[in-house]
């Protein structure tokens, strides 16, 4: 069988090529041609249109095309549902349901910037699929060292040195100066936006946040550096608490009054008073 | 110069390669053999060990030999740096370091299930090297949405 789509493919039209080649139809050709031509090459060429809209091979909701010609075609190999989501995850920028799809998406970008030709990019990508699928299928829980000593002296540097030394990741050193740095000027942080500017995905950062921030979630990180902010101000200042709520990027100050309470046991007025008696 | 580490390579043994030729040596050919010959077969030879405890090139600490490659011949290049974290993570087995890291070990590990010749390997995985810097110097904040009509 003839089976064409769009050209210059990234991910599913690498991918479903793959898995009709592996599983469905082990000669299949593949054509890719200019996206506004499809519809009619695939007629004058009896091929089956695959991956764009409103052809039955298509995405449906949230899953993509691999996800379909499973489905429509009944193949069971467990291996194949680990490698759908990894695909499915790359392809619609899910970067947070299988954590391989940042590395799949990376690397088809830049074999796609580096090769122009459409089926040599697909041959290369046959490898890619062909590797990801024997992963899935024999390796999923494998580690990197193989080695018994290597994994022992691994497991001591986890244990000991790594906990010693509190390394954390790069991105977790950054992220503090954004913060402190956007704290000062600017409170309307976003963790969607940061997370772009780190490259990490805002489910992986929201989720990893807390290990590397005082066990505190990005909001209740944000908030007690807002009320830090505030008891430096309410020790130097000429302000009024409304200033001080409206410095610190509270709405107003009941809502300050209310915040700072709960963080620190006492509303800012006491605070100030118990600062004015220590003076 | 030749080049000298152990057999079945997956992350550094490849990604190295990469770097050296790319960075290092143009010329650079490399050669796989069983652990325990790797001095012995250097020395006979006249290659550098590499990727092996006891060899100048290799880890050290948390980094690895890609990162003592960096260092050693002052490669200055951003997508590089970028690299070296990926690799690392995926080496290293510290997949928390970089998103990038699981994805490239799932694959590097299933290319060797699938290819038992190591200089079969190395030719792909050069490719992979090829396509992840690339990624890193000119894609890196691009997004993915399946969007035909863009």
């Amino acid at each position: 069988m003839k089976w064409i789509t769009r050209e210059r493919p990234k991910i599913d039209r690498i991918a479903c090529p793959w898995l009709i080649r592996r599983f469905v139809d082990k000669d299949a050709e593949i054509i890719y041609v200019p996206f506004d031509e499809v519809i009619e090459k695939s007629k004058e060429l009896n091929a089956t249109p695959f991956d764009l809209p409103e052809v039955e091979y298509t995405h449906y909701g949230d899953e993509c095309t691999f996800d379909y010609i499973i489905k429509k075609h009944r193949i069971t190999d467990p291996a194949l549902k680990v490698l759908a989501v990894i695909v499915r995850g790359a392809d619609t920028d899910r970067h947070d349901i299988a954590s391989q799809a940042s590395g799949l998406w990376a690397i088809s970008a830049g074999l796609s910037h580096n090769i122009k030709d459409d089926h040599q990019l697909l041959e290369r990508g046959m490898m890619i699929y062909d590797a990801l699928y024997s992963w899935a299928k024999h390796l999923q829980n494998e580690r990197h060292t193989q080695n018994p000593i290597e994994n022992l002296l691994l497991d001591v540097y986890k244990k000991f040195l790594k906990q010693k030394s509190g390394r954390a990741p790069a991105w977790t050193v950054e992220l503090k100066e954004i913060i402190q740095d956007q704290i000062d000027t600017n409170l309307a942080l976003c963790l969607k936006e940061i997370s772009q500017s780190l490259n990490v995905h805002p489910t992986y950062l929201s989720r990893e946040f807390s290990k590397y921030f005082d066990d505190l979630s990005f909001g209740d990180y944000i908030r007690k550096l807002r009320i830090e902010k505030a008891i430096v101000l309410l020790n130097d200042s000429k302000h009024s608490l409304a200033e001080i709520a409206y410095l610190t990027g509270f709405s107003d100050q009941s809502h300050f009054t209310r915040i700072f309470k709960k963080t620190t046991g006492k509303s800012p007025l006491s605070y100030k008073k118990s600062l004015a008696k220590s003076k | 110069m030749k080049w000298i580490t152990r057999e079945r390579p997956k992350i550094d043994r490849i990604a190295c390669p990469w770097l050296i030729k790319n960075f290092v040596d143009k010329s650079a050919e490399f050669i796989y053999v069983p652990k325990e010959q790797v001095f012995a077969k250097a020395e006979e030879l006249n290659a550098i060990p590499y990727d092996i405890p006891g060899a100048e090139y290799s880890h050290e600490g948390d980094f690895c030999t890609f990162d003592y490659i960096i260092r050693k011949h002052n490669i200055t290049d951003s997508a590089i740096d970028q690299l070296a974290v990926i690799v690392r993570a995926a080496d290293t087995d510290s997949f928390e370091l970089a998103p990038q890291a699981a994805g490239l070990w799932a694959i590097s590990a299933g290319l060797s299930y699938n290819i038992k010749d190591d200089h079969e390997q190395l030719i792909i995985g050069m490719k992979i090297y090829d396509a992840l810097y690339s990624w890193a110097k000119h894609v890196y904040s691009e997004k993915h949405n399946w969007s035909p009509t863009l």
